[in-house]
């Protein structure tokens, strides 16, 4: 039976990634596919050491599915990959010297390997994204309006959400109730269409890796259809930190 | 108060004289545009011109923005790719068309116009390129509406006029969060409008017409107007200026079809 | 002896579908020739395709076929509305002749010469002395831009380069498939029908394709343009392939 993890904000901390994969290899039921919805690297952190680690699971780990996240973007955009030039939104949330810091933080093997990923993923009746499709950069939480979240389910074609952008770990059922519309062209008055569908569900996915000691996923069981929210201890985060030399020799 | 909106002129001198001809005779008070005013039509300058002259709020079209910026349209936007080839044509016959001050004109224009409870924009709220096509989703309509914060929401670039309302919108959300208990909540949306006020120049609902709307402040009423214009003339002069002959076939048929409608969420990036 | 049937009619009228009828008979061998288009015929190439146990005679091979037919034979020639119906070459053979009309057509040349009338599509025959004139184009490799083939179709048809009376084609799309298109003015919408044909999904299809418009004061130049502009380049192909 499917067993999916989801993921995302790892931003380059291999203990607290580590602590996750150990987590998963707890699940009683074992867990068949892992996604990475972005923000596979960050300011801090061995970027580096990380991707090497995503790259080759050991035996008997599921294989990473890795997207693209705000953090890559600014990636493609100080390479000069894609976007605008010069990562003017890192650059305006931070100061000039996060800039040179990510230069630093990510090489350019990296993040040419970084710029193959895909935007998102659609499987089954879900679409898995860092942000939504309107932007890597789209932040949903509980509090966004009931109607946004509603229009990003419409525009994502998907009965569920998976997003990641604002690292809150929620799920979010959104019911359009009713909605009466009524067109009108030149040649007619249609008749009032009832809208309302049956409710669809935004699932914020937490975050791994921007606070030490504080990892959060979620793991979604296709067969069911239930999201499961998981909180890994902050103590397990750290002994795995420590034998981080030697989990990608 | 009744206002004019009009749209997607493209050059067509002749459907704009008429229809100005028409909202004369309707006695509107302010006349507002929708962008447009240049691409695949044989006169941008005297539109462009004319509108000016005239002082008619105007907000910046694809088309208006492809010939200020140069052409970077997504090739997305396009239905076919010789519908993308006729494109690129007109663009470029345009582009060496138009005036200096021109094109400096256009570089003004905003993005979007309000006045009081009504916001004018071309596509949508989120993008020039956007279609609000009547057949779209109501919740993702209503939320375009919602975001420009407003209570009628003016439009064109589908070429197709209509009026679309949308009542009683109502959700309710459900949010499960770790460690805290559910909770839930009711949104509920009052009466909100589209307006699609079509194409002065580039009619495409079938028939070679000029279509625009009048809109009553007081009452709320909407009018779609279609309007005959000498369309043999605008024909006679893309094929005299050296425009692909098709474009006059197609323009005497109200089937004018340049860019994709199909994809209403598809957001350019670029 | 071998049987042979000269069928005549006006453009649309329903020749080659009479035929056709005929052909799905397998018992005893059948050829299908087509003169005067030379090697660009859509009416060869498709009952190529679709019924190919049939012989279909090309022009150049069709004397050497003639001298050397089994007695079983049957031999259709569709003789279009351009040709001479009073040629020599099928006095020559002895031929039935078919002719396949519109219902309210009473008199014409075609009575005369036939042996038999069949009534067909109610297509308009066109006025004496104004033949229309028949352009067609081989497009064997070319594969379309479905969205541009589709409003190519609708701007020839609806008479965006000449007034046209019929069009035929057989044309590639990217997912591998042939389709035949037919439009005769007059007769409701036009009608494709896919053939049934392996799909070709790698590199440009070299089995034949191509289109035969009729009609009056044909812009030849501006459907050949189109007809470009619409066909798909190799890079665009070749990611349509991958996708397939």
């Amino acid at each position: 039976m499917a067993n999916w993890a989801i993921l995302s904000g790892i931003e380059g901390n291999l203990a607290a990634y580590e602590a996750v994969l150990a987590d998963i290899r707890r699940q009683r039921q074992p867990v068949t596919d892992l996604y990475i919805v972005g923000d596979l690297v960050g300011l801090r952190g061995d970027n580096e050491a990380l991707v090497r680690r995503v790259r080759s699971p050991q035996p008997g780990e599921p294989i990473p599915q890795v997207c693209t996240g705000w953090w890559e973007e600014q990636c493609f955009s100080l390479h000069g990959l894609r976007g605008l030039p010069d990562a003017p939104e890192l650059v305006d949330r931070d100061r000039l010297g996060t800039v040179k810091d990510l230069w630093e933080a990510v090489s350019r093997q990296t993040v040419l390997w970084l710029a193959d990923l895909d935007f998102g993923f659609h499987e089954l009746d879900c679409l898995l994204i860092h942000g939504s499709t309107v932007s890597y950069s789209d932040e949903l939480t509980p509090e966004t309006s009931p109607l946004t979240l509603c229009d990003r389910l419409i525009r994502a074609d998907a009965n569920t959400l998976f997003c990641g952008r604002s690292g809150l770990a929620f799920e979010c059922w959104v019911e359009p109730s009713a909605l009466q519309s009524t067109v009108t062209t030149l040649d007619q008055t249609a008749a009032p269409q009832e809208q309302g569908k049956s409710p669809r569900r935004v699932v914020g996915v937490g975050n791994v890796g921007r606070q030490a000691g504080q990892a959060s996923y979620v793991l979604y069981n296709p067969g069911t259809n239930k999201v499961t929210f998981k909180q890994v201890q902050g103590s397990l985060a750290k002994g795995f930190g420590a034998s981080k030399g030697l989990s990608h020799r | 108060m009744k206002l004019a909106v009009i749209s997607c002129i493209h050059g067509n001198y002749e459907a704009l004289n008429a229809v100005l001809s028409d909202i004369d005779t309707h006695r509107a008070d302010q006349i507002y545009c929708l962008g447009d005013l240049a691409g695949y039509g044989p006169h941008p300058n005297a539109v462009v011109e004319l509108v000016r002259s005239l002082d008619i709020p105007t907000c910046q079209g694809c088309w208006d923005e492809d010939i200020v910026e140069g052409l970077n349209a997504c090739e997305c936007s396009y239905p076919s790719q010789l519908a993308e080839k006729r494109g690129h044509l007109a663009h470029e016959w345009t582009n060496r068309a138009i005036h200096p001050e021109v094109r400096k004109y256009l570089a003004t224009l905003p993005m979007t116009l309000r006045q009081d409870n009504l916001c004018f924009v071309h596509g949508s709220p989120n993008s020039q390129h956007e279609y609000l096509l009547p057949s779209m989703d109501g919740f993702a309509a209503l939320e375009r509406v919602l975001s420009a914060e407003a209570d009628v929401l003016f439009c064109g670039h589908t070429h197709v006029p209509y009026l679309r309302e949308l009542d009683n919108g109502t959700l309710s959300v459900k949010v499960q969060q770790p460690g805290q208990g559910e909770t839930q909540h009711q949104f509920t949306a009052p009466l909100k409008r589209i307006v699609n006020a079509g194409s002065v120049g580039e009619p495409r609902h079938g028939r070679p017409n000029a279509t625009y709307v009048l809109y009553d402040t007081d009452s709320a009423q909407v009018t779609l107007r279609e309007v005959p214009y000498d369309y043999a003339k605008t024909c006679a002069a893309i094929i005299e200026q050296g425009l692909p002959p098709i474009f006059a076939w197609r323009l005497a048929r109200g089937m004018e079809f340049a860019e994709r409608a199909d994809d209403p969420g598809h957001v350019c990036e670029r | 002896m071998p049987h042979f049937i000269a069928i005549s009619g006006p453009s649309g009228s329903g020749k080659t579908t009479w035929i056709s009828q005929f052909l799905k008979d397998q018992s005893t061998p059948q050829f299908y020739v087509c003169p005067g288009l030379g090697e660009i015929s859509m009416d060869l190439a498709r009952i190529g395709y679709r019924f190919p146990w049939v012989q279909v005679v090309a022009e150049a091979q069709l004397r050497a076929v003639l001298a050397d037919l089994p007695d079983q034979a049957t031999v259709y020639f569709e003789w279009g509305f351009h040709l001479d119906l009073g040629s020599p070459f099928l006095a020559g053979l002895g031929c039935e002749r078919v002719a396949v009309l519109p219902p309210d057509l009473t008199e014409s040349d075609w009575h005369t010469w036939a042996d038999r009338v069949v009534a067909g599509n109610a297509v308009a025959a066109p006025a004496n002395g104004h033949l229309p004139e028949v352009w067609c184009t081989p497009l064997t490799g070319q594969v379309f831009d479905p969205p541009s083939l589709e409003v190519l179709l609708l701007e020839v048809t609806g008479g965006a380069y000449g007034q046209v009376c019929r069009l035929k084609g057989i044309f590639e799309l990217p997912n591998g498939r042939a389709f035949y298109v037919d439009f005769v003015e007059g007769l409701p919408g036009m009608e494709y029908t896919e053939l049934n044909l392996p799909p070709w999904l790698a590199g440009r299809p070299s089995r034949f394709s191509g289109i035969e418009v009729t009609g009056w004061g044909l812009e030849q130049q501006a459907i050949a343009q189109t007809l470009l502009d619409s066909g798909l380049s190799d890079a665009a192909l070749s990611q349509y392939h991958q996708h397939f």
